[in-house]
This record gives structure tokens, sequence and C-alpha cells, in this order.
């Protein structure tokens, strides 16, 4: 190695400037594309039809626009967080999960479609979809997409062995109430040995999905402490599973074994949404065939399903918005159904009768009509922003007494401490 | 590694008379003089500044404020620090972060020592054993989390299996909160231990062969030379271990989090000190508080690795101890 040269040095240094200008260049404009006439939509896999993208890819339909699909991997809210915080790189369409209620602290980072001419086309969704997608302001920020309408599903051939009734409708009225859900469960427990289901959480959080109330209303007040709550209900429902001692007490995290304990039939039911047949599907495919569905007790709720939303940056609102429109008629809800079986919240896409569930894991039955039928039950309900920092703590006790035989006086105490202290740290007024 | 280039001599002839001889120039004077090297090295300096001490820098103030990531950041004062202190989920996330690293660290490095005084010996496919022990260093963690998760799965576990088939009772591995400490610490134990054992071996080649040989003409057992010859020749090495082992040990994050998930499992058993970080600050997008923990747990891990470097290190200043003395 010689020292170097001047020269060498030049060089190298004209390089390094170039890099560094290539960097300014990116960095000088904050916009995400530079094609005039391309809108950029962020979804993650799975969520949008890969079909409709590509036509949407060429051109959207009604404008001289085309949009880019670009799939956001796991980290999803992270990185849209981080270019909305950053106010760089920011997408002009992003499909947000069911937590959008997160984003209402910050509603005004999204357009208000009211303005785009959403409200002529709130008839052809569910209502109550349509109401979670409007922010503490009135503002309506969150157009539906997909919908998760929840049922009871079980296994037909461990019911039979135990004794139960066996028919969806046989089982939908025997367990028109949890008490008599919870009734069966213990039934169940002493014929055959197995469980209802695998966790008292599940119990707990699909009570609360078909909740008109939730945690806290929009003024920010929480609403488990009084008496005859929601949370309390739920809570006190999820209780008497584990004292009825119906649940497996295996938790989500454990999939492998929630998936082995589905398979054997050592838990022969699961209460959640549409979607929920896939996973059990793929991880106990063996029981395909076996499974039926009955209504859950009270009342459907909804559990899971996303949004469209458009950023304020975007370049063009009205094309935006005419994607989104585009991509959710009731005709295209159906085609994203048959092509990655995203349940409609559009209620005339089932009515068309293009939508084609192939398979037959719930036998002769027809899930189609069944979560159909379930979505028009749904009851309206407004999720709070601040909901995710207390229903931890909710979720954590239920488990504690499940699988740590916890006083349940004592974890709920703790539960609603928990949760006041976290509202009381993020400043929520109390 | 500068390269020292002396100045050329000045010129007597053009050089004023009331010049001073040059010295090596000082301060930027000495900066410009030099300006090609410092070029060299700019690159590392301009990333580490843009992606690691900004970073850094910010979280100190990230911890003091309050912010969800995306609207305004609010001054919060140490109010962050005053949570952090009362917040119980997080004395139980560093306890658990405690005991799983006692449970690893301990059996880990004995294990590696041993396996390295093995391997020392001379035997057949000693390159094959060194490569088949650091394999597992290698691997991914999230596959093995999945595997391990599948092997300790309370009723349909490979490990319950073999108990229940020996008559012996299953242990809820991933249910029960020391199960569930214990299966993280194993996976912890797989990983490393290969890796300590290699580090081990380096360190047991570089003892010079006469101290045996000295040993062994004196007549000392396998056990002594290995007591009072390995060991303390091998000081140095064994308290690297311990402090990477450490700071590896306090940042766990991995194993828990595919083994349990975000909610480290049932009661945060397995709730570890980053597993909580990341809770707070990417799940509930409490970056404020976040940062706070992440602070925390940079002054815990130093406190350790400064307890450990003073119990393990020599004192190179400490009298040799010839029974004691009364003080006068």
């Amino acid at each position: 190695m010689h020292p170097p040269t001047r020269r060498h040095v030049l060089r190298g240094l004209g390089l390094a400037g170039l890099a560094a200008g290539g960097l300014a260049a990116c960095g000088s404009s904050p916009t995400i594309s530079d094609d005039p006439d391309e809108l950029v939509m962020w979804y993650w896999n799975r969520s949008a039809s890969p079909k409709l993208l590509e036509q949407a890819a060429k051109n959207v339909p009604g404008t001289d626009r085309h949009v880019r699909a670009d799939v956001i991997g796991t980290t999803f809210d992270t990185k849209l967080r981080t270019s909305l915080a950053g106010g760089a790189y920011i997408p002009d369409i992003t499909y947000i999960n069911s937590n959008n209620a997160l984003y209402f602290r910050n509603e005004h980072q999204f357009l208000d479609m009211s303005d785009l001419g959403a409200a002529q086309h709130a008839d052809d969704y569910y209502e109550w979809k349509w109401k979670l997608g409007i922010t503490p302001e009135e503002r309506f920020c969150f157009f539906p997409l997909d919908i998760g309408p929840t049922g009871f599903y079980y296994r037909q051939d461990v019911f039979e062995k135990a004794g139960l009734p066996t028919e969806p409708d046989e089982v939908s009225s025997a367990v028109s109430t949890w008490k008599e859900w919870i009734a069966l469960g213990a039934e169940l427990r002493k014929a055959t040995g197995s469980a209802l289901v695998n966790t008292a959480q599940s119990i707990y959080e699909q009570f609360l999905n078909a909740s008109p109330e939730r945690y806290l209303d929009a003024e920010d007040t929480p609403l488990y402490t009084a008496e005859g709550s929601a949370v309390r209900e739920a809570w006190d429902t999820a209780i008497a599973a584990i004292d009825a001692h119906i649940t497996a007490g295996i938790p989500d995290a454990r999939g492998t074994d929630q998936n082995a304990a589905w398979s054997s039939g050592k838990t022969a039911g699961h209460v959640n949404a549409s979607w929920w047949s896939q996973i059990i599907q793929e991880s106990a495919p063996d029981s395909a065939g076996l499974w039926r569905l009955a209504d859950q007790p009270v009342r459907p709720g909804n559990s899971g399903g996303s949004f469209a939303a458009i950023p304020h940056t975007c370049k063009d609102p009205e094309a935006a918005f005419a994607f989104i429109r585009w991509i959710n008629t009731p005709d295209h809800q159906a085609e994203a159904y048959n092509d990655v079986q995203l349940f409609p919240s559009a209620p005339a896409s089932y009515e068309s009768g293009t939508m084609k569930y192939a398979g037959d894991f719930f036998g002769d039955q027809d899930p189609l009509a069944f979560f159909s039928h379930a979505a028009e039950q749904v009851p309206e309900s407004f999720i709070s922003t601040w909901e995710s920092v207390v229903s931890g703590s909710f979720t954590l006790e239920i488990t504690n007494v499940e699988t740590a035989g916890k006083d349940p006086d004592r974890a709920w105490a703790d539960a609603i401490a928990a949760a006041e202290k976290a509202l009381r740290k993020r400043g929520v007024q109390r | 590694m500068s390269v020292m280039t002396t100045p050329p001599p000045v010129d007597a002839a053009r050089a004023p008379a009331a010049a001073v001889p040059r010295t090596r120039a000082r301060g930027w004077r000495g900066v410009l003089s030099h300006w090609p090297q410092y070029v060299a090295i700019a690159p590392f300096y301009v990333l580490f500044l843009v992606f690691g001490l900004f970073p850094i820098v910010f979280s100190i103030v990230l911890s003091f404020t309050d912010w969800d990531g995306m609207g305004e950041i609010r001054f919060a004062g140490l109010s962050q620090y005053i949570y952090l202190v009362q917040d119980s989920r997080f004395w139980n996330a560093v306890a658990n972060t405690f005991i799983i690293w006692f449970l690893s660290t301990v059996p880990m490095l004995f294990l590696a020592l041993v396996i390295a005084f093995l391997l020392h010996q001379n035997i057949r496919f000693r390159g094959f054993y060194r490569v088949a022990f650091f394999l597992p260093n290698v691997t991914s963690m999230v596959a093995m989390a999945i595997v391990f998760g599948s092997v300790f799965s309370d009723s349909f576990g490979l490990v319950n299996s073999a108990l229940t088939a020996l008559h012996v009772d299953s242990v809820p591995w991933l249910s029960s909160s020391l199960g569930i400490k214990v299966t993280i610490a194993v996976m912890v134990i797989w990983r490393f231990t290969g890796y300590n054992a290699i580090i081990y071996l380096a360190g047991l080649q570089s003892i010079p062969t006469d101290l045996y040989d000295a040993a062994k003409t004196d007549g000392a057992s396998t056990w002594q030379i290995f007591t009072r010859v390995t060991i303390p020749m091998l000081r140095p090495i064994i308290l690297f271990t311990v402090i990477t082992s450490t700071v590896g040990g306090l940042s766990l994050f991995t194993e828990p989090q595919v083994l349990l998930g975000d909610a480290g499992g049932n009661g945060e058993a397995g709730m570890t000190i980053v597993l909580y970080q990341y809770n707070q600050a990417f799940t509930q997008f409490d970056f404020g508080y976040g940062s706070a923990i992440a602070w925390a747990l940079f002054v815990l891990a130093s406190v350790f690795a400064i307890i450990n470097w003073r119990l393990l290190s020599e004192r190179r200043d400490a009298p040799r101890r010839t029974g004691r003395k009364a003080r006068s």
C-alpha cells in the first residue's frame, strides 16, 4: 500500500459526492413517487385482491391515474407512523387494520372522505362497520374494507360422542345465552374430557366484540368501573367459564398447542370471526369437514376487519377516493372474497350470488350464508383510541385466573388499578 | 494507522528569516494537513453519527417526553422514570430477565468450559466437533423458537411425551411461570454454549504447555491442573464471556418473543425487559416510556458488568496474602 495520492483521494471524494448527491436527490422531494399520475398505496399481504390491484395498476376507472400497490411487511403500523411523523414518503392511500382507533389521536393526518362524497355510498355497507370509520370529531377517515363477523365453531363429531346436539340449528338454540353455552361446555367436559374453547380470554374478547358498549366512551371516560358494565359482564362470563372448567387454558401465543388441541378434538370449539376457518383449516387439516357453525350466544360480534384511509399529503384525493370506492364496490368485494377470502362489508356482495365458498370444511353447511346473516346482527359500538392501553390489563388478569388460579376478585381489582394507572400515565383526563 | 509523512524541509532560501521552524502542526492545522486520511475514515463516522449516535441521543431526549410516534412531542419531565420505578410490570420483567439470565448463564459457561477442555484433548474429528458445537449459534433463532415451542409443548410436546412414557408427571413447560423461564434458558444454552466453548478453546490453546509440564513434574493431578493452572490462566477469557453473556442475557428478546408472543406468555412470566420495551414502544406506541425502559436497562447492564468485572478481574494491586495480620 503506497500512501494515497491526491488524485486518488479526489476521485474517492467525487464518488462520495455522487453518492451523497444521490441521497439528497431522494431527500429533497419527500414524495413517494415521482410519476405525477401514480398513486402509491400501502397494504399488507392478503388485505387486497391481487387481481383488482393489477387492474388498478393500469388505470383507476373514471380517473387518469393508476395505483402502485406496495406490500408492507409485519411492522405495518410502525412504518406508516414513521412516514407520517417524518412527513416524507407518505403513501397516497393506505390500508389500516382493525386497530384504526389508534389513529384517532392523530386523525388530522387523514382526509375526511365526507368532503369527497363518501356519504352517497354509505348505504352500500353495514352501518356498524361504517360507523367504526368515524372519528371522535365526526370525520369519516376510514373506509370499510372487510369485516369479521363471529360465530361459534364446534366439532360436530366430538359433540356427537358427548351426546350433545349436533346440527347447527339445534346447537344454536341450545346456546342462546352464555349461561347455557357454559352448561353445554360442562356437559362436554364430563362426557369426553374435551374443553369447549382454548382460552377464557377468547370468551371475554368475543363477548365484548358483540357488545354495544366497550371500555371507554367518546369523551375518554372509562365505563368499566360502573355496576353492570359490559366489561364486567364479559369478565364474569369468562370467570364462570373458568370455574366450570370448560377452557383448556392454552393461550394464543402457543399456537402449536392450540392447533394440536383442535386437531385432536381435545378442544372442540372456538368463538371467533369468519377468517378463522382458514387458520384452523391450515393448522388442523385433518379436522376439515368435522366443523360446523352455530350462532354465538346472545348475538354475533365483529372481530378484525380493516379500513382504507387517505393521508393528508395525498397528491390527488379525488382519484384516491375513486380508487377506494372502486375496489370496494359490492361486486369487487365479492371478487376479493373469491380471491383472498376477505369477508365483504357490503351486504349486496353476498346477494349478488358471485361469492363462492370452495371447500368442505363445514361439511354441507354454507359458511357464507351463516356469516352474512351474522354480519347483519352485529351491534354498533364505539372503539376508543385508549382501549388498547387498558384492555391488556384485563386479559392478563383473566389468564392469571385461568392458568395460575389467582383469586378472581383480586384479579379484577388489580386489572382496574393497572388500567387506571396506564390511563393516568398517558394523560387521559379522569 | 495514520501515515506519518514528515513535512518537507523548509527551503531556507525562500523561508522568511523570522520563520519559526515548523514543528508538527497541532489542532486544526494538523487536521487540515492530514485531510486525505480524515476523508478516508469519514464514511464510518458519518454513518455512525446518523444511524448510531443520533438515535441514542434522541432516545435520551424522548425518555423525558410523551410521544406516540406521530403527533406532537410533549415534554413530560421525569414522569416516565417516576412511573417506571412504580411499574410492577417493569419490575416483573426485570426479575424475569435476571432469573432467566441466571438459569442460562451458569450452566452454559460451565458446559462450555467442559466442552472446550474435552476438545482440547487429542481426539479424532476435532474439527467436526468444533463446527458441530458452533452450528446452533448461526441457525435462525426464529425457526428454532418454533421448534422449541413444539418440543416443549405442554400436552403434545416431545419432552412431555418422553416424560409420560417414563411414567413421570409431565411438566407445563409453556404455561407455568418457572417452566417458561426454564424453556427460554434452555434455548439460550442451546444457542450459545458452542460459541463460548470455541472462545474458551482459543484461550486454552494460548496457555503455554510448559506450565502443564511443570505441574505434571510436580505430581499434580488432572483436577489440580485444571483448577490451579487452567482456570487461573483462563480468567481474562472467562471474564470476557461472563460480561458478553450478561449484556446478551439482559437484552434477551428474540427467544421469548417468538416462543410466547408480544405479551410474554401466561402472567407475563416470560416478559423480559427488552420485550416489555418493545411492547410499550411498538404495540402501545408509547415511545417516551419505551425509551425510559431502554435507559433503565442501560443502567442495569452497566452496574452488572462493573460488578462482574470487580468479582473476576485480577487485582494486580492487591498484596499477596500471607495470612491475616492484626491491625495495629
